[in-house]
């Protein structure tokens, strides 16, 4: 690629080295944060004149001003226009991925949860009358349970200043915020006088979250016996004996079905593929009803072999055996599929050599085709280590983490793994929507995952590819 | 690839020479090492197993044979017997017809592989088979109890469920009370003929009439079946689905996730591509470093951050919306797939650009006009890829969507069976069939390139 070939010669060359980078990542980020700001500013005068307008024009808007802005830009710094190659999938990884991410690391060091969720608390909401000069709300009784106002209202000090006190009116639709001057027995004084178009009938608290440092990451490791040992123990054992198990599957039959003399062989392949076709979020759910213990075939089937009905997902260490199973179901053929196009590209000369030289069919296979496969099995098996490390769905929808195990907790019970441990916390009945807990857990999640793909990407070659 | 450190007199050597060094013992020790390894470690867990079976009731719902297992075994061994009979009569046969020397082990290692293969594939295949006849089982037969009295063992066993009663009454179910005006009627048909069309287009080349009449045909065909399954996707509403319950509405959740899929492929092409060339082709300071973030920021899987994206689509009011879910996902779809493509178009020669660019041609005109032309294959498998991996998320669809209007297909079929008041199973059958069913088609109709593409993602040679 040469300079010259290029139609519009370029007025400035980006400076070079990490200078270049750091200037261009500084222009982009002041490009989409002006755009975002123009967004939320005109989002923000749309919503006063058109207050049933969907929140989501800020996006609209933001899009609008990024559109307008990048061609100002390119004219201001004509090299920049090779970043906007990238800037579509910059905006939405921005948005849709870095944000939550940001978000989450947040979250992970509040108390964020379905209790403290920064909304007002509607299930405590108390009366209370207006004085004349419209500052000072008197409560009618204090609720069960709160000894003083300032309890109630949940202040970060005794005097209530500068504090949120949430207003209802007689309708109780619409919560409107107003800021504490003081609190004094019964009554709150507010700061400002509440509008006149605005009648308040009712007085409840905002439940804030508030940042509480490292106290997630010490309860996490504070009861790592009875949740994240044991959890933690079962995703690295899970992920490795699935790969191994499902590599181990998909040799023998991808072997045998690489043997050209074998009649038939396509057929065989595509009955074989079919388990791969058919999305995982169906047929888990089909397996869970087929390994019921009373009715399930499977055990239907081990009636007919003389072997007693199997608490296949009712038992602790049945219930480890069952995922590893259906998982190997789910996977054998991907790991077939990869062995029988793998083993295409080894030359038929080898094998030729070798028998000629009176090698034996065993012979070949150990000396031949395995290390030969050995280079293009190793990035599969460790991608598909990192893939099982997160594979929520297998574990949700077959167990659901289940069944129960003594000394756990019960979010953390025998077949789950991290992120299912994750998930319940934050999601389901036994978690208690703690947010920021799950997100803690997120976290620890995320350094792991990042240690095996930094082995992974090392052992595939990713780093070396995408330097070229 | 990491080469291995090389020993300092390996480079007197001639190119492809080789000194033969006898492994180590340790190293030839290993295999059974890690045999023995293995071995223990099963028999450790055969105990543990053993123990946690020890007492247990016969289950009063399953038919029990006693010594099933030696029975077994005896069919196994005497089915052996006769494959070595007719593998000796065979290779004599063969022997005689041909006059060359055929080895019996080799034909013998051939029959037993068949029948290993036949039994793999009975029990790989047979649960999908059984969920089928469930399907069309109106007695909910995933979950009844077997036909004691019955003299053939496959319906004593409850392995088979009565083939008498089969009925199309769970499909029923899942269609009730849809209206369809005429010209969604008109639609379907045109598609379903557009599809027959397809198939014969298929088995016409299949059958070795390859032409290029009948490529375009085919491609005439495709176009117009994408075309009027899009059209009944987009129009399609809730306020046709007038049936009382949850499963009356799963026809609008194959839908919902038809549109999902589509639209989120699209994105995913829309957001990729043109990253993905500019990796490719452009040099400029901060490319190497946007590649690494754009791969780690895939290992980052979104729904660690459920969380967080919940808490931003409240913020954004785009809960219960298709346009929030898809959002959500197109995250996860970028990075993927912007190495996917990167890998494509280095795959291509760069001469036919700098012929464009010569002529005069811009970056950006090069990129529309030469590259995205070249590709319709990596952007087919692009949209596969990512239509695929959508139908079957539900994770982000089950936290995201509150309303039976709004649900995919995978929210929809836990419904079915994490219902509060019962297990619909099968209802669950019919619907899990119905709901494969697009997706199956889509890759046994691109298995080739489908395979090819996603096992290329991994090995890297």
């Amino acid at each position: 690629m040469t300079l010259t070939a290029s139609p519009r010669p370029r007025t400035a060359a980006p400076p070079d080295g990490v200078r270049g980078i750091l200037l261009a990542i500084l222009i982009l980020a002041v490009l989409l944060g002006s755009a975002a700001l123009i967004g939320w500013l005109l989002s923000g005068v749309t919503a006063r004149f058109v207050p049933q307008a969907p929140p989501y024009l800020i996006l609209v808007y933001t899009l609008g001003a990024l559109l307008l802005g990048m061609p100002v830009v390119a004219r201001l710094f004509p090299w920049m226009v090779n970043w906007y190659y990238l800037v579509p999938s910059l905006v939405f990884l921005a948005a849709f991925t870095v944000l939550p991410i940001v978000l989450t690391v947040n979250y992970a060091f509040t108390n964020y949860s379905g209790q403290n969720s920064g909304n007002p608390d509607t299930g405590v909401r108390t009366e209370a009358v207006l004085s004349a000069d419209r500052r000072t709300l008197t409560l009618a009784e204090l609720p069960e349970g709160a000894s003083s106002l300032a309890e109630f209202l949940r202040c970060r000090n005794a005097s209530c200043v500068g504090d949120t006190a949430i207003l209802y009116d007689e309708d109780a639709s619409t919560p409107v915020r107003a800021q504490i001057a003081s609190v004094q027995g019964q009554s709150i004084t507010l700061t400002a006088p509440v509008a006149e178009t605005f009648q308040p009938a009712s007085v409840t608290r905002l439940n804030r979250y508030e940042y509480v440092g490292l106290a997630n990451f010490r309860e996490i490791f504070g009861r790592a016996s009875s949740a994240l040992w044991p959890v933690f123990v079962w995703t690295v054992v899970f992920a490795f004996s699935t790969v191994v198990i499902n590599a181990i599957a998909g040799l023998i039959l991808g072997i045998l079905l690489y043997n050209k003399r074998l009649k038939g062989r396509n057929i065989y392949r595509t009955l074989l593929f079919l388990p791969w076709a058919i999305p995982a979020v169906i047929s888990v759910q089909m397996w869970k009803a087929l390994l019921n213990q009373q009715f399930g075939i499977v055990n239907k089937t081990l009636g007919l072999l003389g072997i007693a009905a199997v608490p296949w997902l009712g038992d602790p260490l049945w219930a480890k055996i069952s995922v590893l199973l259906v998982n190997l179901w789910l996977g054998f053929p991907y790991m077939m599929t990869a062995t029988i196009s793998a083993l295409a590209t080894i030359n038929d000369d080898l094998y030729e050599a070798a028998s000629i030289d009176g090698a034996s069919r065993w012979q070949q296979i150990q000396n031949i085709t395995l290390p030969l496969l050995r280079t293009s099995f190793t990035p599969i098996l460790l991608s598909g280590f990192a893939f099982n490390f997160n594979n929520f769905g297998i574990i949700y929808l077959l167990t659901g983490g289940g069944p129960p195990q003594e000394g756990r907790d019960a979010t953390a019970q025998s077949t789950d793994i991290l992120l299912s441990w994750g998930y319940n916390t934050a999601f389901a009945a036994s978690g208690g929507q703690n947010y920021a807990l799950a997100s803690a857990i997120a976290l620890i999640i995320f350094f792991l995952t990042l240690g095996i793909s930094l082995v992974n990407f090392k052992a595939a070659g990713v780093f070396e590819e995408a330097r070229r | 690839m990491t080469t291995a450190p090389r020993a300092p007199h390996e480079g007197n050597l001639p190119p492809g020479g080789y000194i033969h060094r006898e492994p180590s013992f340790l190293r030839r020790a290993l295999p059974w090492l890690v045999l023995a390894a293995l071995v223990v470690g099963f028999g450790v867990l055969a105990y543990f197993l053993a123990q946690s079976m020890q007492g247990r009731q016969r289950s009063f719902s399953i038919y029990f044979v006693e010594g099933g297992w030696i029975r077994f075994l005896l069919f196994l061994l005497a089915a052996s017997g006769v494959l070595a009979l007719t593998s000796l009569i065979g290779q004599r046969w063969g022997q005689a017809r041909t006059g060359r020397r055929i080895s019996y082990l080799a034909v013998l290692g051939d029959q037993l592989t068949h029948l290993f293969l036949i039994l793999v594939v009975l029990v790989a295949i047979y649960p999908l088979f059984y969920v089928l006849l469930a399907a069309f089982d109106p007695r909910n037969s995933l979950f009844a109890f077997p036909d004691f009295e019955n003299p053939n063992i496959l319906y004593r066993s409850g392995l088979l469920p009565n083939l008498d009663v089969l009925s199309l009454e769970n499909f029923a179910r899942l269609f009730t009370g849809i209206t369809l005006p005429g010209w969604q009627v008109l639609l379907a048909g045109l598609g379903g003929a557009a599809l027959a069309a397809v198939l014969l287009f298929a088995l016409a080349a299949r059958l070795g009439r390859e032409s290029a009449g009948l490529v375009r045909g085919r491609t005439w065909a495709m176009y117009l079946l994408v075309g009027a399954l899009a059209a009944l996707v987009v129009f399609m509403t809730p306020a046709q689905f007038t049936g009382p319950d949850n499963e009356s509405r799963f026809v609008l959740s194959v839908r919902n996730t038809l549109l999902v899929s589509g639209l989120t492929g699209v994105l995913a092409i829309l957001l990729s591509t043109t990253a993905g060339y500019a990796m490719a082709r452009l040099r400029f300071p901060g490319r190497f470093q946007m590649l690494l973030f754009y791969i780690f920021i895939q290992m980052f899987p979104v729904f660690l951050a459920l969380v967080a994206v919940y808490a931003l689509m409240v913020l954004l009011g785009l809960t219960n919306t298709f346009t929030g879910l898809i959002l959500a996902y197109s995250g996860g779809a970028i990075a993927f797939n912007t190495w996917i493509f990167k890998g494509y178009v280095e795959s291509l020669p760069e001469s036919l650009e700098e012929a464009a660019m010569v002529d005069g041609a811009t970056r950006w005109q090069t990129f529309l006009r030469v590259v995205l032309p070249l590709s319709g294959g990596m952007l087919a498998f692009i949209f596969l890829n990512q239509f695929i991996g959508t139908y079957a998320e539900f994770i982000l669809a089950n936290v995201l969507l509150t309303g039976v209007e709004k649900w995919t297909v995978g929210v929809m079929l836990l419904s079915f069976t994490q219902g509060q008041f019962s297990t619909k199973w099968g209802v669950f059958a019919a619907a899990a069939t119905l709901g494969a069913l697009p997706i199956v088609a889509l890759f046994y109709g691109f298995q080739r390139y489908f395979v090819g593409g996603t096992v290329a993602g991994g090995v890297k040679e």
